[in-house]
Formats: C-alpha cells, structure tokens, sequence
C-alpha cells in the first residue's frame, strides 16, 4: 500500500496531466457530438459583445455594399411576400431576421453567430437563410445570441433536389473552398448537367421547400461508381455575409416528435 | 508582482489575439496563436501540477471564442507538461528560471529553439484536433506551417523589442 502511494506520488505529474488531456478529449468528443454549451461558445453573451463590438466598428467601414445589399434584400423580399401571399401551402413559416455578429470561412468547422437567442424564439435546429440562398442551421443557443452551423461546416449534412426533376441528394463540403460544395446520393442513372439548380428539399422541417442552395459547376462519374460527385457552386456569399434570416416553423416540434416516435 | 505583470499581459494579449488576429482571415491557412506567449513567457516557479491546471485555464477560455471546445485546452496542457523538462534540456544555468523565461534570462539560442518547438507542438495539436480527421492532414500540416510561423516571429519579435 505504501509503495503504490509513493508510486503514485512519483509520478504525480504525469498522471495530472493524464487526466486532464483525458478531460480535453471527453469535452471536444461531446463537443463535437452535441455542442449545447450556450455558455462555453460564442453565444455566450460577453463573448458576443465582444463580437458585435468588432462588428460594428468594421460595419461603419463597410457601409456602402452594405446599403447596396439590403436594398437587394428588400426587393427580394417583397417578391417573395407576393409569391408566399399567392401560393396557399398551409404552412405557418415565419422569418426572424438577425444580424450576423461573427463568422470564420477558412477553417474546416466554420460557424457564424447571430445577434438572436431563445428571448427571440431561436431554438436548435431552425434554418438560416439570407436573401441569396440557404445558410445553414442553428446548432447552439444561447439567450440572446446563437452558433449556426454553415453549409460550409464539413459536418452539415442538407437534404436538396433538383429542381428539373425533384431528385434528392445530401449536400455536404469538403472543407477547401467557401464558395464551393459538393452534392452526394445522386444514383447515375439520373442526367445531370452544368447549370443545374439545386435547392432544399424540404424533406426535413428545418427547411421549407425550394430555398435556392446552388447550381451544378460540374460532375464526375468514375468508373464503377454508383453515385457522381457533384460540385455546386453556392448562391450564398459566405465571404460577406451580414444579414440573415431564422426559418421558424410552426409544425417543427409536431414534425419533430412524428420523427423521433417512429425510431 | 511578478504574477499581477503576468496577469496584466495574458489580458493584453488576449485582447490582441480575440480582436485582431482573429479577424485576420487572410491567406486561408493563417490562423496564429499569439496568445501562447503568455504561457510560455511564464516563470517555472509553481508547482509543475498548477501550470498544467493554468494552461487548461487559459485553453479553455480561447476555446470559448473559437467554438472548439476542448481543442485548445488539450493542447496547452501539452505545452505546460513539457514546458518544464525542455527548458531542462535546453538551459544549463538553473538559477535563471526564476525569472520569467525571455531572451535575456535563458539567452537568443535556448529561447529560438525554445519558442519554435513549442508552438508547433502547440499549432499542430490544434489544428489537427480541429479537424478531426486524417482527411484533412494537407490541409492541416499547411496551416501548421504558416500559422506557427507568424506566431514564432511576433514572440520572438516582442522578446527582441522588451527583454534585449
């Protein structure tokens, strides 16, 4: 018994440090896994001051291809109150806009945070969209502030169809360029061509149908594969990103609870 | 007084590294980590256990801003469990380390060799913990390179500007 102690003691050091790597490990294991921690993220609300702080100041800087952006954004916008008004599909979808108060585009796990929390009605798993095309979706939630997830995040996965014919594929990125993405699951039998236009699928609730993604820049089929490897250049500009808006669906708990009880 | 200057320098660099290098997204591989200079400007004083405890302090709060939690802290762990035993190998005169560790307390040579096996170390294991994967290993040996570089020139810079 006293050998093991002084054994222990021995190598006292070593075993600290054995633990707390172990420690690190099991926080970027369930980080990776399920990053709920609204306080260790930047949804944390100092954190995020201090990230509007930044923002702000570079916004002043840049506030003319600001102005010129929203001004496309509200033509768009009234487009879309016209068609939405016009269309009867019985789904109660709101939009919350939000201002984007911190991105990476350069990394392989990128993520955005937004000036909206749960005090706004955000929750884990809505859409963000802007006016050019789908975003991402919202993966933390903080009060006031939230992490989303980009499409430019190698761990997103977004369920898309072509709009020519309604095939599905899952749109995913490989981590090497923000204006690119790569589009999986599309058996060979289906033709497809450049310039094709890809948007979300509408499959899940997190999305509602035909928010454009992107068109097809090219694709390849190996021989002896079973799928092509398609490469789609994004709408959206992940570059200048400013302004979003958060897809809230109504039915998402209903959907969401019809899922789960069917596992 | 010693650890209020510490103290007031990991606040100032930290300030630098959240508000300016951060934002810095220029080459799309350059991501320094400046704020690693405070742990290993640190005097070897404390007991080899609270400077592990202090680098995953310091790791976890850069985590905080990075959305990557863990990532940092595991590596600064790292670089305080070995911190001791380099600083071993690489200084003869023992009785310096009660200073902070600078070019005038262990000399240009032992803090040049010092500083650019450290914050590889310390580089590598972040970016290779970020990404997750071997996927990405180009990619990741890539951001290595040139974001270690950056930081060992600003360390190595400021060692040069304050403690000639």
């Amino acid at each position: 018994m006293q050998n093991l102690l002084k054994i222990l003691l021995r190598y006292s050091n070593f075993l600290v440090f054995i633990a707390l790597e172990v420690a690190a490990f099991l926080l970027i294991v369930f980080n990776n896994a399920y990053p709920r921690s609204s306080v260790l993220s930047t949804a944390n609300d100092f954190v995020a001051w201090q990230n509007t702080l930044v923002s702000e100041v570079s916004g002043y800087l840049s506030l003319r291809s600001e102005n010129e952006a929203l001004a496309a954004e509200n033509a768009d916008l009234r487009n879309q109150i016209s068609s939405i008004s016009s269309e009867q599909t019985g789904e109660d979808i709101h939009f919350m806009p939000a201002k984007v108060v911190q991105m990476t585009t350069d990394e392989l796990h990128n993520y955005l945070t937004i000036n909206r929390g749960s005090n706004d009605g955000i929750r884990v798993g809505q859409g963000v969209r802007n006016a050019e095309g789908a975003v991402g979706i919202v993966r933390t939630v903080g009060r006031n502030y939230s992490v989303v997830l980009p499409l430019i995040n190698t761990h997103t996965n977004l369920s898309c169809r072509f709009t020519k014919n309604d095939y599905i594929g899952t749109l995913q990125w490989d981590g090497k360029d923000s204006r690119f993405a790569l589009l999986a699951d599309v058996a060979t039998h289906m033709v497809v061509n450049t310039g094709d236009t890809i948007v979300t699928s509408g499959l899940s609730p997190v999305f509602p149908e035909g928010i454009p993604v992107g068109i097809v820049e090219n694709s390849i089929l190996n021989e002896g594969d079973s799928y092509y490897t398609i490469r789609v250049r994004l709408n959206t500009n992940f570059k200048r990103l400013k302004y979003v808006e958060v897809v809230q669906n109504a039915a998402q708990d209903e959907l969401e609870e019809l899922e789960n009880g069917m596992d | 007084m010693e650890w209020t200057k510490q103290i007031g320098r990991y606040v100032v660099v930290m300030l630098l590294q959240v508000l300016l290098f951060d934002q810095l997204q220029l080459w799309g591989a350059c991501h320094p980590y400046i704020y690693i200079l405070c742990l290993l400007m640190m005097p070897i004083t404390l007991p080899h256990n609270v400077d592990m405890l202090i680098g995953a302090l310091v790791g976890l709060v850069m985590d905080v801003f990075c959305n990557s939690l863990g990532v940092h802290t595991a590596a600064c762990i790292l670089v305080m469990f070995i911190r001791p035993y380099l600083i071993g190998a690489l200084v003869n005169d023992k009785d310096r380390l009660n200073e902070q560790i600078s070019l005038r307390s262990i000399g240009m040579e032992a803090i040049l060799r010092y500083v650019v096996i450290m914050v590889i170390i310390h580089h590598l294991m972040v970016f290779a913990l970020a990404a997750w994967s071997w996927s990405h290993i180009g990619f990741v040996l890539l951001e290595t390179l040139v974001s270690s570089l950056v930081t060992i020139l600003i360390i190595i810079g400021y060692n040069i500007l304050k403690y000639r």
